[in-house]
């Protein structure tokens, strides 16, 4: 079957992958196209896409403590010390 | 490689001192098992999934998630709240406009709030922006099942936060019921 354009439901169902970079490039093209053309459906992707980024943005800021990589180093040396690594 | 375990992990557990014993007793596992890593695949998702099984051996409630409940959460949950809100047709950014009101410790709140299963997943994905092979592999599912669960997860994320975002006052004339 030879599918030249998705409905606003085909878009929909495969929005998740769309925004997430897991669809073939041959789905690629006719989500975009629809987006293109569906005012409704580009809304929604791009809000999507915009709560996406907004929350990898933010929750990726963490302050790593310092003390993490002595803590871990001493905590394998112990273990190798005891003969049980 | 130990900050990207660190923020996997705070963002599995509630404090800081859980997040730095969790990535220490991973690393100590990892180098007693190092031996059943095979060259040449990917160690970052054998050390992910081995911090995972940890998370799992010390966190996991029995309980379970009830999956019927999470698909009646409708979609696009925080859209139509916006659209509830007006801001679709006022805001050039509505989804940052809503975002803005809800300060970083109330999105690592709802994160940790979400049932283990699709912490795990959301973490991944949110965190450290694993594909979803990748985080199949971590959590050692068909990645079917890591589209499901994330779509889920994000479902219960944006509930969420629109519950946090309520509660504290922070959406101005949300629309009473709209939860």
């Amino acid at each position: 079957m030879n599918i030249d354009r998705y409905t606003c439901a085909e878009v929909f169902a495969r929005l998740d992958d769309y925004l997430d970079r897991e669809l073939d490039s041959a789905e690629v093209d006719l989500v975009r196209q629809h987006l293109e053309t569906c005012e409704k459906c580009s809304s929604e992707y791009r809000f999507e896409a915009g709560v996406r980024e907004n929350l990898k943005t933010r929750l990726r800021r963490i302050e790593v403590p310092t003390s993490l990589t002595a803590k871990v180093r001493a905590a394998l040396s112990d273990q190798d010390a005891t003969g049980s690594g | 490689m130990l900050d990207r375990a660190y923020s996997y992990a705070l963002r599995l557990v509630r404090n800081r001192a859980d997040a730095e014993d969790l990535v220490q007793e991973a690393a100590l596992a990892a180098a007693r098992g190092f031996s059943g890593f095979q060259q040449g695949t990917n160690f970052g998702a054998w050390y992910f999934r081995i911090l995972t099984n940890c998370f799992y051996a010390r966190h996991r409630r029995r309980e379970t998630t009830a999956d019927a409940d999470l698909d009646e959460i409708p979609d696009l949950y925080l859209y139509e709240r916006a659209a509830d809100l007006g801001l679709h047709g006022t805001s050039t950014d509505p989804a940052g406009e809503l975002l803005a009101s809800i300060d970083r410790d109330q999105i690592d709140e709802a994160l940790v709030s979400l049932p283990e299963e699709y912490r795990v997943v959301a973490a991944l994905y949110f965190v450290q922006d694993f594909s979803y092979a990748e985080i199949a592999d971590v959590v050692s599912v068909p990645v079917g099942t890591v589209r499901s669960r994330l779509h889920r997860a994000r479902k219960l994320l944006q509930l969420r936060l629109w519950d946090v975002a309520r509660e504290h006052g922070l959406v101005r004339g949300a629309p009473e019921g709209s939860s």
